[in-house]
């Protein structure tokens, strides 16, 4: 009967927990093992590091990899700041911020790629900005905007997708923040700034570090804003991975596998570079 | 009774108010509004610069889109791959969500840990493998391996969602229908089912709505034979950028999930409101 009572929950686990394990378990087994096996034109497999060697060899993966690395921080930064400023604006209740809280929620119910559609559609030749632009003299004929060499445009649905995510992560915590402990700094003479560096920032971090590490992985693996809005000279590191199976024949599966294990790398290790960074920052700004 | 605010906030709240209110029509409203007027414009007399207004509107691009382009069959074949996403997920998630709501054990928090895993992963990544996995195992069905990716990878929302409803039964409840002698069966319909139910189908709907709006599963394991309303809007939007085409899709992607999340949404408060009143 005890062993039964123990055994319970564990068994109840297997319906929702072993599905994943096996999925994840499969998937990263299989990007790891066909990382490490190349095929030859007789189509003989080998265990080898040839994929390596020729995609780490490889100016192009390099300008991928940075370039996801900018877009997830970008992104994942510029979406943290301007949700904070507004997760403590509606701190408190007051006539009309549960308005401005479902308005800046609603970017989390558009699809990325109609966001990416409504961006190209308003920046585009015949876009809104363009005939705003010429129709108040600011320019003589429309400007080409999509697409831009920069990846501003991609940057720019980052935060207008993510920042509502921040701002939902943020805001739980924000509200937590006790008014005793505000009004006391106050009266101790912590101005506004400081009573955001010392008080509400160190009580924050764990929700601030959890939107930056969500934030950083969804946008670093980004495939279809840069499809769709990017620049076309460069790749995002999933595309680049795509790209690397369809044009590569028998070695596609190789070369995409090491992209992949590399774009894990960054998701994970850039994702704890980002969050350990902003925990020294509040601590140091805390001082 | 006086306002908690002083006069001084109450003039600033109102005036970010209107910022905010402006920042999300340029943001949201204006974007959505251009789509609204280029899905309409005549296929016959295209919006060209420097017309700042379509010459002609009409509804001949949407009748166009839905009688020869492949939209019918992929809004076909994504209602039926989330459907039978968000039932599965549900089923499976039930158990797990019971134990994480309802029940101690050692190793709980490692367990809620690991069933987020999916979502600490690039997701094209995983879509990637995913179709290598399927390809090793001999799933050749497109339906069966889309339904298979979806149901596993959103099998972390419904736990969580089912997990809060779990918790918000109360023990006094289930004790006090237990110490009048009801069945199991009894106990479940009168403790269980009336707060569970507004969370079971907040938790359906979530499901239904992220498997209908999937792109990477469906569009690597789908391609491209099996097309869903994502696939479609994609394609429209590569190298032959289909604008009018383009702006249809997105509304037909876009409007009808947002109903559904609201309703989800109004679900889910309920939940709330009826864990913390002890109502049921």
């Amino acid at each position: 009967m005890n062993a039964r009572r123990t055994l319970t929950p564990y068994l109840l686990l297997i319906p929702g927990l072993a599905p994943i394990l096996v999925l994840m378990t499969l998937v990263i087994g299989m990007a790891l093992t066909r990382s490490v096996t190349w095929t030859d034109v007789s189509g003989n497999v080998s265990l080898s590091l040839e994929a390596w060697r020729t995609i780490l060899g490889q100016d192009q993966f390099w300008r991928a990899f940075f370039y996801s690395a900018r877009i997830g921080t970008l992104g994942a930064l510029i979406s943290v700041v301007l949700a904070y400023p507004v997760a403590l604006w509606l701190r408190r209740p007051f006539p009309g911020s549960g308005l401005v809280s479902s308005l800046i929620k609603a970017p989390i119910l558009v699809h990325g790629l109609v966001a990416a559609f409504l961006y190209v559609n308003f920046v585009s030749f015949q876009g809104f900005l363009n005939v705003a632009l010429v129709g108040l003299g600011f320019a003589a004929r429309p400007i080409r905007m999509q697409n831009d060499p920069y990846a501003i445009g991609v940057v720019i649905l980052q935060v207008w997708k993510n920042m509502p995510l921040a701002y939902l992560i943020l805001s739980g915590s924000v509200s937590a923040v006790s008014d005793d402990l505000l009004n006391a700094a106050r009266d101790l003479g912590v101005g506004t700034l400081g009573r955001l560096r010392r008080v509400v920032l160190p009580l924050t971090l764990r929700s601030l570090q959890a939107a930056l590490i969500l934030i950083f992985i969804g946008a670093a693996g980004d495939y279809t804003f840069q499809a769709v809005a990017g620049p076309t000279n460069i790749n995002s590191m999933a595309q680049f991975m795509v790209r690397m199976e369809v044009d590569n024949g028998l070695q596609g599966w190789s070369l995409s596998a090491v992209v992949a294990v590399m774009l894990m790398g960054l998701s994970l290790f850039g994702a704890i570079a980002l969050a350990g960074l902003v925990q020294v920052l509040v601590k140091r700004v805390g001082r | 009774m006086a306002s908690p605010f002083p006069r001084a906030e109450r003039w600033r709240n109102r005036l970010l108010i209107l910022l905010a209110l402006v920042v999300f029509f340029l943001a949201l409203g204006l974007p959505f509004a251009m789509a609204v007027l280029w899905s309409l414009v005549d296929p016959s007399h295209p919006w060209a610069y420097p017309n700042v207004l379509p010459p002609v509107l009409s509804f001949r691009r949407w009748v166009e889109i839905w009688t020869t382009s492949g939209l019918q069959q992929a809004l076909v074949n994504s209602y039926m791959v989330a459907t039978t996403v968000a039932v599965s997920a549900i089923l499976l998630a039930l158990p797990t969500a019971y134990a994480f709501g309802r029940l101690e054990f050692r190793g709980k928090a490692v367990a809620q840990m690991l069933t987020l895993l999916p979502l600490a992963m690039p997701l094209f990544v995983l879509a990637m493998f995913y179709v290598a996995v399927l390809s090793r195992l001999g799933i050749y069905s497109r339906f069966l391996g889309i339904a298979i990716g979806h149901t596993f990878y959103f099998l972390p929302y419904a736990i969580r969602l089912l997990t809060v409803s779990f918790s918000g039964v109360r023990q006094d409840l289930i004790d006090a229908a237990r110490d009048l002698g009801a069945s199991r069966l009894t106990v479940f319909r009168h403790a269980y089912l009336p707060v569970l139910k507004p969370g079971l189908l907040a938790a359906l709907i979530i499901v239904f709505i992220l498997s209908i709006e999937e792109f990477a599963i469906s569009y690597l394991v789908g391609a491209p034979d099996f097309t869903t309303v994502p696939t479609i809007l994609f394609s429209y939007l590569g190298y032959n950028f289909i604008r009018p085409s383009a702006a249809a899709v997105s509304l037909i992607l876009v409007v009808p999930n947002v109903l559904l999340m609201l309703i989800a949404e109004r679900l889910l408060k309920s939940t709330g409101a009826s864990a913390g009143s002890g109502k049921g």
